[in-house]
């Protein structure tokens, strides 16, 4: 197992430098200057090469890449050139309270969790009652759901039930681990909603793919009833291509939401994204790309992990 | 009045589709008797497969439907038997096992957990105690180590042990019926004979009937006591086992008993069920003595043209590499094989799967490049040929595959299928004049002309296959080889693919490599024949003397595992 | 003497897999009343790309600023007057360049690679997978933030940025496809008679590949015209002033608290109307091409 997941991280090496390459050409090369950008509308010339010496931006490509690659290696993103924070400060926070990536979390992981059970049962459901009217009107009906701007939801979800209703307070934030729960129940639930559709027609796919296989035939050939073979043979092979998608998809649930957040005034990674993007800035979004990126490499790594786990027949090699 | 355990009466089954109603089993009525063995035997579309499910009741229903008859387990209709009521009857009374070992197990379970399973939800027996009788029970079907081996998930097993495990659970609540839906067919012939030794020693000890499905006639002689003949949804003959095989009443049944090559014949065609009935079922009249006629054998002297010669060929595939890439560990797919094959003459490559038959065939075209040897193609040596040259050879050499479904490109009318290898070589004059060579090939492999326009997916399989010879020809090559070009049709079919290629090798004086894991088929069609196991060939010579007086073991092992396709009591009779 | 073949033959006239799927496509009630919706809105593009219909959508009038749906604005008037509908009407041109252009883009680069890769294998698969596992691992709204902020706002940007960012999936999706066709028996066939590389890929495998880029491209027309809205949000969508359904949502967020509801009813109806139709059409597309895959 050790031996593996080495293998695994040294096969991470390319990849993580055809990231930095990426960004490197993205934010460096086709960015334009950002030096410009920088010193603002009204700067001299003199003033705008002063920020290219101090930025590095005069020396030749190659170096530029090099010290790029150096300060990632040393963790050290720079400052942001919006609140000349350390970015590696803004991306932790100072306390656990303060912490961007709890806040995200902390509106993410319940959606993530209400949404698997609730996909689960229904798509379970759904597949019990195929081709009749309750399915084939469930599908039109989160094919429907799907089709409505996320944007959309959230707008009108927030101006009825927090403005026009004033069932929960439109947005807020109290960083005490208690406190903010008040005002992450509407942004859940907007979130679980306008992500529920999809999730079901997922699950729904999986499942069938399961049903029909000879397996399930031996299966209730044995005399097993219907929920045994739902539960027990359909559920747990259904398992295995479950598990390693969502687990693909739990970066998100530390890059938080960029529309939810900034709605719902949550201080998480999604909001502090869209700030640096209002603000144009480079140091921050270019971080931020990067971290999102290893974090999806991590837990492709975990997902491979656990699929040697869930399903017998994948051995380490 | 016999005891019959099973009671079928005008049953119908129904499959809704969205080019409506298929009425797959027409109103069939046949008995199972207490502790005997049925077979029920058909081809594909006969209904056999829904018959045996229907008797479970698990015939996937949308879209089947059981629309009428009766199904009467100890005098009880299973028709009208609730689901909850039918649950204690699966596994429990009535069993059932399948064609596809690897899928029928559900991967993420050990096989003990699964025979457990069964025990558990028939009989009051705690996980511990289920573990202790499933253990039993693998050692009873044969598998060695069992405590051990009842730990195992289903891929760590080989294709016969998963059969095993499958007959285990079948089994283990000591079922009165034993429902087995073509156990053997993707299983080697040596494999299937320990398991229909197994299932026949299984239901002396249990004194259980077995409704055996098949479309192999070889099969049920060794095994039925009765047999149940389907085709098209109907029964077309019923009756003990020695009856049917020895005074076949249905033009069908002669068709089929006659269409299988068998070891003890030696026929220069082989007869087909159109030389019995016609399409729609009417018998024609037929000429015994043309049809028995006796192939003359054509004799292979040492210094016979030679028109291809392996000499040491060699193909190894990495299995594992290490973390640099290098190669630790090889399969010697084909090792070291070398043999010489005559103009005009077919050369037989029989084995069973993995032996590396299909390797070797397809390296010798060089579609799988050797890694070591030479493959000398009328003086020529293949290997090291150059990509222009490749393409010069290909003119004369051509493969049909095992597969008619996989091997036309679904998406090119047949007609352009047939005129590319025209178009690649540079054959024919212009677009008229390749139309008119491809319809004369299409009607020479007996479809015709107007079906030029067609699409593959319109056709049957072994018209598919026809077609797949068409366009081998276009290229009119001298040698052809066939990789288990008729292994995966109908028996009936199959007869008919045979009888044209044999055409063909007479009329264009074509040379064949005949790769095939059914000893009979290759008796009746090869000259020569090259026995080969584990990559490497064992034994080689002229077809007669191989099946007469086999030298190497495993030749002999392999022959004895052929189905006789005579019943027992007919047996007895011939030697009395 | 040559047996003739005994099973029934095919019927009357040819039916190519597309002919069939055709037919079954036109027996799908759900699915053709979905295709004449997107052909409706095709012809609202076209015609508003001409600017034929609705010509006054850029029209400002300071005195009708934010009119309530009435007898000349059916839907109402925006901020600087312009007519609502009119503006979602031209959104519709937006919507279905963007539409068309960036996903069009990503399917000539992710069929280009993943045919190479998979087919040839070796190198050219290796660094085509190190090239697609590089961009996969960015999280997609980051990567086309990134593209976009770093491209400026725009039309060309949007098309460009959903062209170079799409493509992934595809790539995967056509590399695993000519992995698996390029062994099957009718392309090793192909090869014994002695058809070259680019018979081989154009001839044999695409065509049996095409329809998964049908599907894939109709799926990433609706992905891009929903990121559209998200992009328009960030500020990083089409130029000011050109009609978008993404910017009237947006403005929604200033605008509701105020009682102005219609800007955003409107957007979101034209959208929901064609990916709502997208989305029904697709699936139809699916059965349709690949019936085995029916009612899943």
């Amino acid at each position: 197992m050790l031996g593996y997941i080495l293998r695994r991280l040294i096969y991470m090496i390319p990849t993580l430098f055809g990231i930095t390459l990426l960004t490197f050409l993205l934010f460096n090369v086709a960015g334009g200057d950002p030096a410009a950008q920088l010193a603002g509308l009204h700067a001299t010339p003199q003033q705008i090469e002063d920020i290219r010496v101090e930025l590095g931006l005069n020396q030749p490509l190659y170096k530029q890449y090099f010290d790029y690659v150096g300060q990632i290696v040393r963790f050290d993103f720079g400052r942001s050139w919006a609140t000349k924070q350390t970015i590696g400060q803004m991306i932790l926070g100072r306390s656990l309270e303060d912490s961007p990536i709890l806040a995200s979390l902390s509106l993410t992981l319940p959606v993530f969790l209400l949404n698997i059970l609730l996909s689960i049962i229904i798509a379970l459901v759904l597949t019990q009652v195929r081709g009749s009217f309750l399915d084939q009107s469930t599908m039109v009906s989160c094919l429907a759901a799907m089709s409505i701007s996320s944007l959309a939801y959230i707008l009108f979800l927030q101006y009825y039930l927090g403005y026009k209703l004033a069932l929960f307070p439109i947005s807020g934030w109290d960083p005490s681990f208690f406190g903010r729960w008040e005002y992450l129940i509407l942004p859940i639930l907007i979130f679980v909603i306008l992500s529920l559709g999809g999730k079901i027609l997922f699950y729904r796919t999986i499942f069938l793919d399961e049903i029909y296989q000879d397996y399930v035939r031996t299966a209730r050939s044995k005399g097993l009833g219907t929920k045994s073979v739902l539960f027990k043979h359909i559920l747990r092979n259904a398992l295995i291509p479950i598990i390693t998608l969502e687990v693909l998809s739990m970066p998100f649930l530390i890059l938080g939401s960029i529309l939810v957040e900034s709605f719902f005034a949550v201080p998480g990674l999604g909001g502090l994204l869209v700030l640096a993007i209002n603000n144009a800035d480079f140091p921050v979004i270019k971080a931020m790309t990067f971290i999102g990126a290893v974090l999806y490499m991590i837990f492709q790594l975990i997902s491979d992990l656990l699929y040697v786990v869930v399903d017998p027949k994948v051995r380490l090699y | 009045m016999a005891d019959n355990i099973i009671e079928i009466k005008d049953l119908k089954v129904d499959f809704h589709t969205d080019d409506g109603v298929v009425h797959a089993v027409k109103g069939i009525s046949f008995d199972i008797p207490r502790g005997k063995t049925v077979g029920l035997v058909g081809e594909s579309g006969s209904g056999k497969s829904v018959t045996s499910l229907t008797a479970m009741k698990l015939v996937p229903n949308p879209p089947g439907e059981i629309s009428g008859g009766q199904i009467l387990f100890e005098g009880k209709d299973l028709v009208k038997a609730s689901e909850a009521e039918m649950r204690k009857i699966r596994g429990n009374k009535i069993s059932m096992i399948f064609q596809e070992p690897m899928t029928s197990l559900n991967p993420v379970f050990t096989v003990g957990d699964q025979i457990a399973e069964t025990l558990m939800l028939h009989q009051d027996l705690s996980k511990d105690e289920a573990i202790e009788k499933a253990i039993e029970l693998l050692d009873q079907v044969g598998i060695p180590n069992p405590s051990t081996r009842v730990k195992s998930y289903p891929h760590e097993m080989s294709g016969g042990q998963r059969q095993r495990v499958m007959i285990a659970m079948a089994i283990a609540c000591e079922p009165d019926v034993l429902i087995a839906d073509e156990p053997t067919t993707a299983l080697d012939v040596t494999i299937q004979k320990q398991i229909l030794d197994l299932l026949a020693d299984l239901q002396k000890k249990y004194g259980m009937s077995v409704l055996f499905i098949t479309h192999d006639l070889a099969v049920i002689a060794d095994i039925a006591d009765e047999v149940v003949v389907m085709y098209r949804g109907d029964i077309v003959e019923k009756g003990s086992v020695s009856d049917v095989f020895n005074k076949p009443q249905h033009p069908y049944t002669k068709g089929l008993l006659a269409c299988r090559p068998s070891l003890d014949k030696n026929p220069e065609r082989l007869p087909t069920v159109s030389d019995f009935m016609t399409v729609d079922g009417k018998e024609i009249s037929y000429d015994i003595s043309a049809l028995l006629k006796e192939k003359t054998t054509r004799p292979i002297a040492d210094d016979h043209d030679v028109l291809l010669e392996i000499k040491n060929v060699k193909k190894h595939f990495p299995l594992k590499k290490n973390f640099f890439g290098k190669v630790q560990n090889w399969v010697k797919a084909v090792d070291d094989v070398s043999f010489k094959v005559r103009r005009g003459r077919t050369l037989g490559l029989v084995g069973e799967s993995g032996c590396g038959k299909t390797t070797l065939g397809r390296t010798i075209l060089r579609l799988i490049e050797p890694t070591a040897g030479e493959i000398i193609y009328d003086g020529k040596d293949l290997v090291g040929m150059n990509r222009q040259e490749m393409r010069e050879m290909r003119k004369k050499m051509q493969i049909i595959f095992q597969d008619p479904y996989a091997s036309l490109n679904p998406r090119m009318t047949i007609g352009s299928a047939i005129m590319e290898p025209m178009i690649i070589h540079n054959i024919g004059a212009n677009k008229a004049d390749r139309l008119q060579k491809a319809g004369d090939l299409i009607e020479k492999c007996g479809l015709p002309r107007e079906m030029l326009n067609r699409y593959p997916h319109e056709f049957s399989g072994g018209q598919r296959q026809r077609i797949c010879i068409a366009r081998a020809l276009a290229v009119e090559p001298e040698f052809i080889i066939c990789d288990e070009s008729v292994s995966a049709l109908d028996v009936s079919v199959q007869a008919q693919i045979l009888n044209l290629l044999l055409d063909l090798q007479e009329e264009f004086g074509l040379t064949y490599i005949f790769i095939s894991h059914d000893l009979a088929v290759v008796k009746f069609f090869a000259d020569e024949l090259a026995v080969m196991n584990s990559g490497q060939v064992v034994e080689m010579a002229d077809a007669l003397s191989i099946y007469q007086a086999p030298k190497e073991d495993y030749t002999k092992k392999l022959l004895s595992a052929i189905p006789k396709g005579i019943p027992k009591d007919l047996l007895v009779t011939q030697l009395q | 003497m040559i047996e003739p073949n005994s099973d029934a033959l095919p019927a009357a006239s040819p039916n190519s897999l597309w002919t069939d799927a055709f037919r079954r496509l036109k027996k799908d009630k759900v699915g053709m009343i979905s295709l004449i919706v997107i052909v409706i809105y095709v012809l609202v593009a076209i015609l508003c790309g001409l600017d034929l219909i609705f010509q006054n959508y850029s029209v400002a009038d300071d005195a009708r600023s934010y009119l309530a749906p009435n007898a000349i604005n059916w839907f109402g008037t925006d901020f600087l007057g312009r007519d609502v509908l009119a503006r979602a009407a031209h959104g519709t041109y937006t919507s279905m360049l963007v539409g068309l252009l960036g996903p069009g883009l990503s399917v000539i680069i992710g069929v280009v690679l993943g045919a190479l890769a998979g087919y040839f294998g070796g190198r050219t698969d290796a660094l085509v997978v190190w090239f697609y596992t590089t961009v996969d691992t960015i999280p997609y709204i980051l990567l086309i933030s990134a593209f976009a902020f770093v491209l400026g706002p725009g039309l060309q940007t949007l098309c460009i940025v959903f062209g170079l960012t799409g493509w992934v999936g595809l790539c995967r999706l056509v590399r695993a496809e000519f992995l698996k066709h390029k062994e099957k028996e009718y392309v090793q066939s192909a090869r014994a008679l002695g058809a070259g590389h680019m018979r081989r890929i154009f001839r044999h495998i695409l065509p049996n590949v095409l329809h998964i880029v049908l599907i894939q491209f109709s799926l990433a027309f609706v992905s891009v015209i929903k990121a559209e809205v998200i992009l328009s949000y960030l500020g990083l969508g089409v130029e000011a002033g050109t009609p978008s359904w993404g910017v009237m949502i947006s403005d929604a967020k200033l605008e509701l608290s105020r009682g102005v509801w219609w800007g955003l009813l409107t957007a979101t109806l034209f959208m929901f109307f064609l990916v709502l139709a997208l989305n029904l059409f697709t699936s139809a597309l699916r059965d349709a091409l690949d019936p085995k895959l029916k009612g899943k």
